[in-house]
Parts: C-alpha cells; structure tokens; sequence
C-alpha cells in the first residue's frame, strides 16, 4: 500500500513538471490489469464512436534471419480465426489442419532442406494437400472476425506491422465497444492460423508490389547496408527466402512469446464512460494469463569507422540519399536533431513518416531548389526509433541542367559545414519550436492519430514521453544544434547512396 | 481515499451490470441502445457579406481554427494546349505571392506561427484550406484572404515550378498503377479534358497571365463556399470574415461545355508493357453518377461483390480462397456531373494474371444472375447504418462535407434521409441494379505487366490471354512530347 502511495505522489510530481502548449495538455486515464496489460482511455465528448486499438510490443526488430517478415506475417494471421471465430466445427477443423501442417512439414522439407529434392513426391504431397485444403473449406466460415466488425459499424478496420509494434485498429460505435474486446482477448489467447499456406502467398504478393515500386529494391539494399548488425538492418516484409520456408510452427513460438498481455496496450478514444471501459477490460483482457517478461532486443549498430558509399541503377528517379547515424528516442540529442531536420528539410520526400518537413521553407529548398535551382527537391529529416536513429537528406537532382547527385552532395555537405560552425538563427529555432507545438495540439483533435502515438509511446518510454519530449524540445539552443550537426554529421558515421536512372526501361 | 472508494465500487457495479458469465460467442453479446441523429447542415449556414455562403461549427474543445473555401474551379475548364494549368495554379497560387506579400513572406509567417496553408486544384472543386492556432486566427484569417482573392503569380515562382513538374514528368511511366489508372481512364473517357495530360509544351506554354485570368474568372464569392470551425464565437468571426468578404468582387462565371458521351471501349484485353513480376489490372467500364436514383442500391451491391473488403465476394475468392493477391475487389468512382467508372481490380503474380481476371469476372456474372445470400445482405446493411456517425467525427470534415452538398447540388437533407435509402434496399434491388450496371461481356480489361509470363498463364488458367478477349497492345506515351513511344 505504502509502494503505491509512493508512486501516486512521484506521478503527482511529474504531471505538475508536464508540458502544455497554449494551456491544452494531453490527459490520459490509465488502468493497468493484474496480468500487466495496460488500459489507456482518453474520454472525447461527442459522436457516439471509440476508436479502439491495441498495441503489441513487437515488431520486426524481434526476429532473426530465417523468419524475417514473421511479426507481419503473424499480423495476417491473426486474422485466421480462433478456437470460435472463423470455424463451425473446431474439433474436426483441427484435425484436417494437424494432418495438413504434417503434409507441409514433409514438403518442405524435401524442397528446402534438399538440394535435390524429389519432384514427383512434392508434386503428389502437393495435390494431397490441395484435396485437405479444400475438405478443411467447409470448417471455415471466411474472415468471420472483419464480417462481425463490420456488420458492427466497424471501420477503420485494419492491422499493421512496424519494425517495433504491430496494432490492431477498429472504430465502433460507442454502444460496441465490448464486441472488440471480446474479439481482441480471444484472438490473443486462441488464435488458430489456419490458411496459413495459401496467406503465405498473399504476402509473397504484397512483398511483389513493394518490388515493384521503383526504386524499392536499391532502396532495401541501402537500408541493409546501413545497419549492418541491428536487426532494423531487414525490412518489415521480410527477405523472399524467408517468407517461403516460414513454417506455421515459427508463428506459434512467436505468438506464444510476444501476444501476452504484459507486452499489450489497449487504448480507447472517443465517446465512452472509463469505468465502463475497465470493467470491461478486466472481464475480458483480465482473463488471459500473464507472460514472461521480454527482453528489450540486444543487438545495437556497431561504429562504421569508415564511410559507406552505395551505388545503384534501376527505373526510378536519379536521386541522391545521405544517412547518419543518430541515437535512439529519449536520448538528449534527438531534440536538436529534430529542430536541424524541421530547419533544414522541405521541398519534398521525407523518409518514412519521420520528423522534417516545412513547405518550402526549408534551408535546403531554399538554396537547392530555389535559388541555385540545382535541385527538384531536397528535404532532410531525422527518425530517432526505439533502438537506433537516422539522420536522413534525400534530394532529387535537375537532369535537365545536368546536375549530378555527386553535386548535391557536396552543397548539402557545404550547408552541414555552416552549421556545424554557426548554427541556425534564432528565428529558425524558434519556427521549429513553434511548429512542434502547434503539431501536438493539433495530434490532440483527431481519434485515430491520437491512440496511435499515445499507444506506441506507451509501449516503450510511456505515453508522458509524448508531453517531455515537447518539453526537450522547447530546452535546445543553438549550442546544442552546433554540437550535435558536429557529433553526428561525419563522413565515417554515413552512408550515400546515388540511384541513377537507367535508359531504355 | 473515499473518492478511491466509491470508484472501486463503481466499477463493481459495473461488472455486475455487464453480467458475470462470459459470452463464448459474439452472437451472445446484447448492446444497449444508441440513438443519433446527424447535424443539419441548415444550423451552421451562415451569409457573409457580398453573399459569400459558409457552414460554420464552434468547436471550443482546442485552442484550433480551420478554415477552407471550396471554389468551383478545377483542371476541367483548362484549355488542352495549357493541360497542366491546374498542377502549377495548385503550386503557384500561394508561391506566387500577392499584391502586398511574396510567396515566400507568406509560407515562411505560415511556418513560423506553426500553421499550414494548402491549396489543392481538383477536376472541378478547388480548395484553399488554413489551420492556425487561435491566438493566430487574425493573422491567419488576413493571410487566407489575401491568398484567396489577390494572388499575383509573379514571374520567377513560376518559371521555377515550371521547370520542377517538367522534370517531374520523367517519373510519369514509372509507377504500375499510376500508368494503369490514367491509361484505363484515357480508354474509358476518350479524349477531352477528363484525360488531357501536360507535356513539356503545356507546361512552358502556361504563363502568369494564364493563371491571373483563370483565378479572376473563377474565383468570386458567388463560387466559393467556406468550411469553418473552430474556437471562435460565430458573431465575432462574422464581424471578421464580413470585413474581407465585403472587398471581394467577383463577376458570374461562365463555365466552358464539359465533356459529354463518351463512346464505350470495344471490350477485350488492353496491355501495357512493363517489365515487372506482376500484372496490374483494371477491368470493366464507365459507370453511374452519384446522383442516379439507383446509386445507395449500387453502393450495397457493391460492398457485396467487391467493395466490402474482407466480407466480399472477390476478396473471399481471389485473396482468401485462392491467395492470388493482396489488393482486390472492385469499385464505383463518382466524379461531379460525369458517370464515374466501374472497374473490378487485381494485382498479382505474372503467371496468375489470366486466372485472377476469370475468377472477378465469373463474380461479375453470378452477382447479375444469382440473389445474394441474407447474410450478405445484413453484412453490407448494417455496415452502411452502424458506421453512418463517423463521417461526423471531426467538426471540419462535416462542415466540409456540407459545404459539397451545396457546391455539388446535392439535397441539404442527404445525410438525413441517407440511412432510410440504405435500409430501402432489397435483394432483388440489388440483381436489379447489378444487371443494370455490371456488365462482364462489356468489360475492357487492362493490364500493365510483363506481356509473355502473363500470356503463358500458368496451371489453373493456362493462356494465351486472347481466350478472354481481343488482345490490344497500348503503347506508352513519351511523358515530355505526348508522343506514343513506338519502340519502349
């Protein structure tokens, strides 16, 4: 009891030191289960719907060579119904489905573990395989989970998989809110992969599109080359190898270990009553015993030492892309670095949802796009991640001029130089101070956006981290964005990749 | 400490409330009651000076303040010679600055005070939409209207944006699915100002008088409509809105004849080359406008063929069943005063392009020829009428939404009598409109993809594609002449 009061006046404390931007501040009710999971509402007068989603503390970061792209292959499959859902009779569906992962194991084994695997076997496994595909058919009720959703009012319906958590998301109307939780605890405690194989092949084809994306394959390499040891070093997808020898074996290790609630948060936002909500909670989410503990990932990105340089051709753009090495979320430079980024970058592109960005009023638009009219776009941004951060320029060269990324490159190095030696104006910093706090004010009026951020910070710093990083972020003066731009901004901390469109495609 | 207490104890009641036992399946759970009702656009019209009409919500629950003006004005009315008009006035309109402030004065104050100002050109309904804080709503509001009504397009701005979208026309064949949906709509469409798209000329042909005369033609108070909301009091941000409202002339515009029947593709296979390891496709025919009496049956027998996601009909077959893809399904695209297209679609591996193509087709067929289950029907009913509020959820979106209604014609009651005219549909409606308005034996299918593997065809659909119709080879157009590329 005395632990708890304790901790009520540390937090008491805290909340008095948070962050407000124009008076608004980011309130959140917090319920923790005693299986560890935790319960986040923020309460929103008005329309009658709650956007709900859950968050799992699991991502690609968690796997390893031979089943990357098993977090988001599992995320697909969660969505193959358990011992209730998706299924009218579970005992003689099981049955099929034991006889047909016996079948595959055979297969696969002749096909992959073999050089010289036997054709005409894996072709007769094959078609047996096929006939107890088709029988299980009559056991399944298809995609039962999103029929209910949706006949439900469901919307905003869908699950996704990061290099760090993977959410599940549906909005319902405030009346249903129980529905979700019901399907949600269930599918977390019996979920049954069933149609694995043929799911198999819908991400194969999800991962073809990605290929087709010009550009994408240099664009994986490039992120390969740059982190050489951290397992941010694959792509969410996963490696083409990988997802064919994926066994369905490899996906129930890997939800027994990481979809247990201490590594869960649900969040709700919208029109609902909170005690309602955790009564609910405790009902359903309370049922499900707790995990073990997860270990954070142990593997970070040694120092380069040396400069990475990273040559490609292919039917995209000719483009230019400089990547540093920055440290990760919560570390005390990746304020001064966002305030670079949001000073310097615009005019285009961006990196992957990361922070940067501002019209045309970036530094490097300004000089490379406008004034020297070197370039089409130029932009720069920095994403800290959970465990390793990049510091990111992309631009786009005027072919028409015969500008070369080799000459982009040496002016964005000229604008790192001035930096490094005099720092920003102070209308600069201030601009970006400005921005980030309009942005979290603006993050408080939508539903979906907020429980998503709050929901992932939850899930690694805490959702507070949302409110003290706006609180760092205020704190940084120019000495700080000079010392950081000469820290990180290196040669032998980089890698530039040049891509340069190839005729005749 | 008692207030703890008397938590806890709610909560207790709560749990009682919700019953002890669990539900062992979701067909168990019983749902209390919800009632709503969705707001009358009638409450919020608001009559600025100069007859400039607005949708107007406070909205106090942030320190926000959003405005945009919808103003009828679009690609549609450029001239072919200038196609391309539209894509550098969307740039040019803030970037070119006004009389009393340059472009870059006006994005830098945006930026600083941590606001965004954007201007987006589509077919037909242009917008200029501004967030800022609310201490910043004055500020915001003069910057707004000064963009909205006395642009410049100064010289230099523009000879830069020229020169950046023709470059940005290399990458116009770059993309499977952008070459996809433009060459299907060319197909669809014809030629006219729906598919005329820019080259290098048109882009260097377009000048500041080009611009400065489109935006006088078509930007008046009496072609506007405002979409506001936000933490003001009404009668003081009328005060405000009136002062600049009152300086806003404008003449009636004349709009230029919009493009009219348009003659149906000869049915039958329409590929693209492209050497990727999948097919992208596209397949059927135009389709109906959003103001056709059959339009809420349709939008119900589509949720059923293909529009519903994961409880339709071409996902359960082609995804789910079969494994073919991940994208799929099929939809009706509306465009304001044209009959929009109606397309089944699928991406997937070069080998089952063939097969992918026959099973949307065979869903096509049975959709006309069969009634749909009950199931379904209930599935694709509810969905309409559970999900209606959410179109409500942010102040602005709705106020925007209402401000369309009008723009577009539509009825102010629209959304009122919108789940009556959902609940109105019956099966036999639903073959009713699908017989009317599917129709597979009429479908151009278009694929971009490599053309030998998908010809081949692989075991379940074995080619050559000619099996599901007269097989046309488009050529590409060279982005930067217009001209056909002859020899890719």
């Amino acid at each position: 009891m005395r632990k708890r009061i304790l901790v009520l006046v540390a937090a008491a404390f805290v909340l008095a030191a948070f962050a407000q931007a124009a008076g608004v501040t980011l309130d959140v009710k917090e319920h923790i289960l005693k299986n560890g999971m935790k319960i986040l509402m923020i309460p929103k007068a008005g329309v009658p719907r709650v956007v709900c989603h859950i968050y799992f503390q699991v991502g690609s970061i968690n796997e390893r060579p031979g089943i990357t792209g098993s977090a988001h292959v599992h995320e697909h499959l969660m969505f193959k119904g358990t011992e209730v859902m998706g299924v009218t009779d579970y005992a003689k569906d099981s049955e099929i489905d034991r006889k047909v992962d016996a079948l595959m194991d055979r297969i696969y084994r002749e096909k992959y573990w073999k050089t010289d695997g036997d054709a005409a076997k894996i072709a007769a496994w094959q078609k047996e395989f096929e006939e107890l595909a088709a029988a299980e058919k009559a056991f399944i009720i298809k995609d039962d989970l999103w029929t209910r959703y949706m006949s439900n009012g469901g919307t905003g319906l869908n699950a996704s998989t990061s290099q760090e958590t993977t959410g599940y998301y549906v909005t319902l109307p405030s009346n249903k809110v129980e529905l979700q939780m019901f399907l949600e605890s269930d599918r977390l405690m019996n979920a049954r992969f069933r149609e694995f194989y043929s799911e198999k092949d819908v991400i194969m084809e999800e991962r073809r599109l990605s290929e087709n994306r010009p550009g994408y394959l240099f664009g994986e390499q490039v992120n390969a080359a740059f982190y050489a040891a951290s397992p941010y070093h694959w792509e969410v997808i996963g490696w083409m190898d990988d997802l064919k020898k994926m066994t369905k074996e490899d996906l129930v290790d890997f939800h027994n270990r990481y979809y247990v609630p201490n590594n869960a948060v649900a969040i709700y936002v919208g029109d609902f009553d909170p005690a309602t909500i955790i009564a609910m909670a405790e009902k359903y989410f309370g049922r499900i015993p707790k995990g073990p503990d997860l270990e954070p990932i142990r593997t970070g990105e040694p120092s380069q030492y040396s400069e990475k340089r990273l040559y490609g051709e292919g039917p995209a753009a000719t483009s230019l892309q400089m990547m540093f090495h920055m440290p990760p979320d919560g570390h005390a430079d990746t304020a001064a670095l966002s305030i670079l980024a949001s000073t310097l970058g615009s005019g285009g592109g961006g990196f992957r949802g990361g922070r940067g960005g501002g019209g045309g009023t970036g530094r490097l638009y300004k000089t490379l796009v406008r004034d020297k009219q070197l370039a089409v776009s130029a932009s720069a941004s920095s994403r800290p991640q959970w465990y390793v951060g990049t510091f990111q320029f992309s631009a786009t060269p005027r072919v028409d001029k015969g500008v070369k990324p080799e000459d982009l490159e040496k002016e964005i190095w000229a604008e790192v130089e001035k930096v490094k030696k005099e720092g920003l104006t102070e209308e600069e910093i201030q601009k970006a101070k400005n921005k980030g706090e309009a942005a979290f004010i603006r993050g408080l009026a939508s539903t979906a956006g907020l429980a998503s951020r709050v929901g992932r910070a939850e899930l690694k710093r805490g959702w507070r981290s949302i409110l003290t990083d706006l609180d760092d972020l205020r704190k940084v003066t120019n000495e700080d964005v000079k010392r950081v731009a000469a820290k990180y901004f290196v040669k032998d901390n980089s890698l530039t990749a040049i891509y340069t469109r190839k005729s005749g495609r | 400490m008692k207030r703890t207490v008397i938590a806890i104890l709610a909560i207790a009641f709560v749990c009682v409330g919700l019953g002890l036992g669990q539900a062992k399946h979701p067909s168990e759970l019983k749902y209390p009651s919800l009632k709503f009702e969705p707001p009358d656009p009638k409450a919020f019209r608001v009559v600025y000076a100069g007859g400039l009409r607005a949708y107007v919500q406070e909205d106090r629950s942030l320190p926000l303040f959003n405005i945009t003006a919808i103003v009828n004005c679009g690609g549609l009315y450029a001239p072919k010679e200038k196609a391309g008009l539209d894509t550098v006035l969307g740039d040019q309109l803030i970037k070119g600055g006004t009389k009393t402030r340059e472009g870059t004065a006006i994005e830098e104050r945006i930026d600083f005070l941590g606001g965004s100002l954007n201007f987006n050109v589509g077919e037909r309904i242009s917008t200029l939409t501004l967030s800022v804080l609310t201490k910043d709503l004055d500020e915001g509001l003069a910057l707004f209207f000064d963009v909205l009504m006395d642009p410049v397009f100064r010289e230099e701005p523009l000879k830069l944006a020229k020169a950046r979208f023709v470059e940005q026309l290399r990458q116009a064949n770059d993309q499977p699915d952008g070459v996809l949906s433009r060459e299907y709509e060319k197909l669809l469409y014809g030629d006219n100002a729906l598919t005329w798209q820019p080259t290098k000329a048109s882009y260097e042909g377009i000048t500041t008088a080009d611009l400065k005369a489109f935006h006088a033609k078509y930007f008046s108070p009496k072609n506007a409509i405002l979409a506001v909301s936000g933490d003001f009091a009404k009668a003081d941000l009328k005060a405000k809105i009136d002062k600049f409202a009152a300086g806003w002339k404008g003449t009636a515009v004349a709009f230029p004849a919009l493009p009219k029947g348009f003659p149906a593709a000869e049915p039958g296979v329409y590929f693209i080359q492209k050497a990727i390891n999948q097919g992208y496709i596209n397949l059927g025919h135009l389709g109906i406008e959003d103001t056709n009496p059959d339009f809420f049956a349709v939008q119900v027998m589509n949720f059923i063929l293909g529009g519903g996601s994961f409880t339709s009909r071409i996902t359960t077959k082609v995804r789910s069943d079969e494994g073919l893809s991940y994208n799929q399904g099929s939809r009706f695209t509306t465009r304001w005063g044209f009959p929009g297209t109606f397309s089944g679609y699928v991406q997937t591996k070069s080998s089952t392009v063939g097969y992918a193509v026959s099973l949307i087709l065979a869903e096509f067929n049975r959709i006309r020829t069969e009634p749909v289950s009950d199931a379904e029907m209930e599935t694709a009913v509810n969905y309409f009428l559970e999900s209606f509020a959410d179109a409500f959820q942010s102040a602005q979106a709705t106020m925007s939404s209402f401000a369309n209604l009008e723009m577009t014609g539509k009825p102010l009651d629209y959304y009122k009598t919108f789940r009556t005219k959902i609940q109105a549909v019956t099966k036999a409606r639903v073959q009713e409109v699908a017989t009317k308005y599917v129709h597979p034996d009429q479908a151009a299918i278009m694929i971009v993809g490599d053309f030998e593997p998908c010809n081949k065809g692989g075991d379940k659909w074995a080619g050559p594609l000619d099996k599901l119709g007269k097989v046309h080879r488009i050529n590409l157009i060279d982005p930067m002449t217009g001209e056909e590329i002859k020899n890719p």
